[in-house]
């Protein structure tokens, strides 16, 4: 019996692969076919499937502008490392403190409020006229895209901690420092990562939109150049990479995720 | 019956204790008071809601009484502490903590060197019989497992006085009967003073000394009655729970205490 669930198993994994790869391989067939076969669009509306794959491939060893492909990956790599870098250590220590002292929650809320609902994008003249157009502005608009659903997150998790565990933890002997560090913080841990997670969602817009309004380099600036060129296949390859970095980027936290959570109910 | 000299341990003096609850206040402890001697076993029991975790809370530092006072050693309680242990409802076990780190939280803040730490929680989690789940998760466990770690965690760290609000509501009848042993059996050897919430009349005789009779709310003490009284059960921490239940003395005081609840319950309609 148990065999023949495991091989049900099996079979159902296996039919789910397949029809994920047929899936992909359906919507590339489609999108030969409207360009390719059909004509319906042409190359420099749309730019057929295998122009798009000729282009990834040459551009790996041609530069566009002053980089190669993987260049412009490695600058918007870097971008957006020291971007979620710094949000991070700024959000999750400023909302544990947040969480627990309530007269610096009274005293940030009102601020943090005000700023929370302005688009990180609505920031990039202001970032440009402070750090001009290099590393700084685009690391600015990313840190504020990820800073704010880290903090709000990082501060409700905190605020909200179920009081039992901190009554056990008082009854036990342990005094406020203890108790924020080795109860409080170790309990949010599970929101402090979902918000890191859409954080870091939204951080990849933020790189994106940075990189299409100042950079000579980064693969939103390739998104640009391919409209600014009519080269549409230089466009979708910068959207494929920027895919395919945040399908990564998501990936990696909720393998964190899982390791610092292991302890939830499944 | 040798009667040794014995100190007040616990003691509260007219404490009342007034809640708010969407606008509306209400009185949830109406002036009530009580003494608990040092190495003394008392039971709460009384109707839903008629304030009786809140009294505890008092002598746990977690709520502070409107008026009166509460006492341990003469000395007024302003908040936790460590010489309180409470063993709450809800186990509030910490999650993301393996079994033995559970029971070694209160440890580390007494300033237990590790060695000592170890064979404390060695000896402590086979008092709960549970060796080979050191490293297991509360997620894992049972809920009598974790209830039985929730009573160690607090024994380990060696408070003077035990606060245990309805440890065992939770669990089936069975794993109930078990654990009511163990205490029972942990109760002699790890002498301690207790105070404990229940809902069962069964267990407040099995258990206490003294069975304190609740009214509905607002909470006042409607009757105390001394199990120990003219000796009438005498050994009955040292019996099967289920050989104490058939007794012919058992059952008269299980008869005198439901009669008083009984009538608290229809007197107030809080059926």
């Amino acid at each position: 019996m148990a065999r023949y669930w495991e091989s049900l198993g099996e079979k159902i994994y296996q039919e789910k692969i397949i029809l994920s790869i047929s899936s992909v391989l359906g919507f590339l067939f489609l999108w030969y076919l409207i360009t390719d076969l059909f004509g319906f669009m042409p190359a420099v509306v749309l730019p057929s499937p295998e122009k798009v794959f000729f282009t990834i491939y040459e551009k790996i060893s041609v530069p566009v502008g002053e980089e190669k492909l993987f260049g412009h990956i490695g600058v918007s790599l870097v971008r957006i490392l020291v971007g979620v870098g710094i949000a991070l250590g700024l959000a999750i220590p400023l909302g544990i403190l947040m969480g627990w002292y309530e007269d610096l929650d009274s005293l940030a809320s009102p601020i943090i409020e005000v700023l929370r609902p302005i688009p990180p994008i609505a920031w990039i003249p202001l970032a440009i006229l402070w750090f001009g157009i290099g590393l700084g502005s685009k690391v600015f608009i990313i840190a504020i895209g990820v800073f704010f659903p880290t903090l709000i997150n990082t501060h409700i998790g905190v605020k909200f901690v179920d009081p039992l565990l901190i009554k056990a933890a008082q009854t036990l002997g342990a005094k406020d420092k203890n108790i924020l560090w080795e109860v409080v913080v170790p309990a949010s841990i599970p929101l402090i990562v979902a918000g890191v997670r859409i954080g870091v969602g939204l951080g990849m817009m933020c790189l994106v939109a940075a990189e299409l309004v100042a950079a000579s380099t980064g693969l939103g600036y390739l998104i640009m150049l391919g409209g600014d060129d009519l080269k549409p296949e230089l466009s979708i390859t910068g959207m494929i990479l920027i895919g395919i970095l945040g399908l990564i980027a998501d990936r990696i936290i909720l393998g964190v995720e899982r390791r610092v959570i292991y302890w939830k109910k499944e | 019956m040798n009667e040794e000299q014995r100190s007040d341990k616990l003691s509260a003096q007219n404490v009342s204790v007034m809640f708010e609850k969407d606008d509306k206040s209400f009185l949830a402890v109406d002036d009530v008071s009580l003494t608990i001697q040092e190495g003394e076993f008392v039971v709460i029991v009384g109707p839903s809601g008629c304030g009786k975790t809140t009294f505890m809370n008092t002598f746990a530092g977690l709520v502070r009484p409107g008026k009166g006072k509460v006492f341990m050693d003469g000395e007024e309680i302003t908040g936790p502490s460590a010489e309180r242990g409470v063993v709450f409802q809800q186990f509030a076990l910490f999650p993301w903590k393996t079994v033995k780190e559970n029971i070694e939280f209160g440890l580390k803040y007494r300033g237990i060197p590790k060695e000592q730490r170890d064979e404390t929680i060695r000896k402590y989690v086979q008092l709960i019989k549970l060796e080979g789940f050191e490293k297991s998760y509360p997620h894992e466990l049972s809920g009598g497992m974790k209830q039985r770690v929730a009573i160690a965690r607090v024994y380990a760290n060696r408070p003077q006085v035990l606060l245990m609000d309805e440890p065992f509501g939770a669990l089936d009848a069975q794993t109930r009967t078990i654990m009511q042993e163990d205490l029972s059996e942990m109760f002699l050897t790890e002498k301690r003073t207790v105070l404990f919430i229940t809902h069962s009349v069964d267990e407040a005789i099995y258990l206490g000394d003294r069975v304190v009779i609740m009214t509905a709310r607002p909470g006042k003490i409607k009757k105390i009655i001394d199990i120990t009284r003219d000796n009438l059960i005498p050994d009955r921490r040292r019996m099967r729970y289920d050989e104490v239940v058939s007794l012919k003395e058992f059952l008269d005081l299980k008869g005198e205490i439901w009669g008083l609840i009984k009538a608290e319950i229809l007197e107030k309609h809080i059926l």
